[in-house]
């Protein structure tokens, strides 16, 4: 294979199977696979590969917590105990010094989430793999009603109870409850993520957000485009390809002007690496740079989702964190 | 679901149901980490065991730098390499290391760790951190202490070679690498 013939070496190749380029290599990526018979034998040679390798399974009892570490276990806390009750001066100054901690801890973990939430080099994606989809049960919740009252959750009650609920079913999302005010409360899946995100098959994802009036006429479509597609088991770059073309032919609309939704739960869980994250609001605009809203510079609280930007919806995703979950309790320190 | 990171503050902390948790999600994959480098079930439980001990004690030292997942088969692989120094020593002694058993192991299992056993050593130990532990290529640099790219290059490379051997066994042996060849539901491939 020289590289006069591919855009792409072998080993990016590779690479890109395994989630590990950044975007715009991974895009580059895609669509030379898509069209290179030589690249696509590769490419199942390496699955087949990985699949072969499945077969060496390593059986594992059940058992519960081995007696040795029950032991070490308590004798580690009931030191802890004993020094807190004999040193409450020191445990004061521990306590104090955890807490410093603990708040450079979260500020550390909050903007490493940020971090990777809006980086578009997926090298830096630390999170375990979901190179494929998994079975759709997997996907669905099984309780209507958690469903419903988890996509409530996205929003204060004020905005949430009134709005159109949606569910996911195995043909598509489908309305729950109809709604009085023009907001759409739904639950995301992780086929929402970047097209080339290591978590984008990732079954516990669970996005619950609530779309204004303008985002629901706008943004929604998407959701519901992509959703689609995934469950008629089109591969990536047939998706993509649907998308640009749904774009170019006007089927999917541009974010009407004031797009926006509300990402309050605190029972979500957008990905390994950032848990349920930070309560949040997520603004859309057609692709634009993110110096226009100083996104991503030192200090500022916006942030550049990069959730489409270009790959390949032509939409800008600005997020901005808040101070309280949907619920009104305090979320942690930005 | 509560982040690894976070249980592991929380067992820092005091909490012992943080510590189940991470012990719940960690126990098998560590047992399979084990199991499949050395062949030796027994064993294996024993130096899972280990590894938990050994975070126990050194609960006060985590430091969320890296993802637990990533400390815990750092500590995993420590101990693999003090085992196996431990049977080199032993084997210069005039003992030797168990026989792996074979007993009622499939033939698509046995054929796969005698596919496995063709890579050298340090190629092996990348693919399979990367294939079973479905660690990230800069969680494999990180552990391994080697760069990015090598990790990178030498998959590259295992996997060619695994895949020449796949060819060649399958002419050899059709039936044998039809059966090693079904999906497993339980466990993703490559997307």
């Amino acid at each position: 294979m020289s590289t006069n013939r591919h855009p792409i070496e072998q080993e990016e190749l590779m690479a890109y199977l395994d989630g590990e380029l950044p975007m715009d290599q991974a895009t580059e990526a895609l669509l030379h696979l898509e069209l290179c018979p030589e690249c696509q034998t590769l490419a199942a040679d390496f699955r087949g590969v990985s699949q072969e390798l499945m077969a060496w399974e390593v059986e594992s009892p059940e058992i519960g917590i081995p007696s040795e570490i029950n032991a070490a276990l308590g004798d580690r806390l009931q030191k802890r105990e004993v020094a807190k009750i004999t040193s409450p001066r020191l445990e004061n100054r521990v306590l104090t010094s955890r807490w410093v901690w603990a708040g450079a801890l979260a500020i550390v973990c909050v903007a490493m989430g940020l971090k990777l939430l809006t980086s578009r080099n997926r090298n830096e994606d630390r999170s375990t793999a979901y190179l494929s989809m998994a079975l759709i049960e997997q996907y669905l919740m099984p309780d209507r009603n958690a469903e419903i009252a988890m996509a409530r959750s996205a929003a204060p009650a004020a905005i949430s109870s009134d709005a159109k609920i949606l569910v996911l079913g195995r043909q598509g999302y489908e309305t729950a409850i109809e709604g009085k005010n023009g907001f759409v409360c739904l639950v995301e899946r992780s086929w929402m993520s970047p097209f080339n995100s290591a978590e984008f098959w990732n079954p516990k994802v669970r996005g619950p957000l609530c779309f204004n009036p303008a985002a629901a006429r706008s943004i929604l479509p998407l959701t519901i485009k992509r959703t689609e597609m995934v469950l008629a088991g089109l591969p990536k770059a047939q998706m993509i390809d649907r998308i640009k073309a749904g774009f170019d032919n006007k089927e999917l609309p541009a974010p009407n002007p004031g797009a926006m939704c509300y990402m309050m739960s605190r029972a979500g869980y957008l990905n390994d690496a950032v848990g349920h994250y930070v309560p949040h609001l997520m603004f859309y605009f057609p692709l634009t740079d993110k110096s226009s809203w100083g996104a991503d510079l030192p200090d500022s609280p916006v942030t550049l989702n990069p959730q489409f930007q270009g790959g390949p919806e032509p939409i800008t995703e600005f997020v901005i964190p808040v101070g309280k979950w949907s619920d009104g309790t305090a979320a942690p320190a930005m | 679901m509560t982040s690894d990171e976070a249980l592991m503050l929380e067992f820092q902390g005091g909490s012992r149901a943080a510590f189940e948790e991470l012990f719940a999600r960690y126990r098998k994959p560590l047992h399979g980490f084990f199991g499949r480098r050395l062949n030796n079930p027994e064993r294996a439980e024993d130096l899972v065991q280990e590894t938990f001990l050994a975070v126990i004690r050194a609960a006060s030292r985590y430091e969320p730098r890296a993802l637990v997942r990533t400390y815990l088969y750092g500590i995993a692989l420590k101990l693999l390499a003090a085992e196996r120094r431990k049977f080199l020593t032993s084997s210069t002694l005039g003992q030797t290391a168990p026989e792996p058993k074979t007993d009622g192991t499939p033939d698509c299992v046995l054929w796969v760790r005698q596919a496995m056993e063709k890579l050298d050593s340090p190629d092996r130990e990348i693919l399979m951190l990367r294939e079973y532990e479905q660690l990230s290529y800069s969680d494999i640099a990180e552990l391994l202490r080697i760069p990015l790219n090598t990790v990178r290059s030498k998959l590259f490379r295992s996997r060619l070679a695994l895949k020449s051997y796949l060819e060649s066994e399958a002419k050899t042996n059709p039936a044998l690498r039809a059966s090693a060849g079904q999906p497993h539901p339980r466990r993703r491939g490559l997307q």
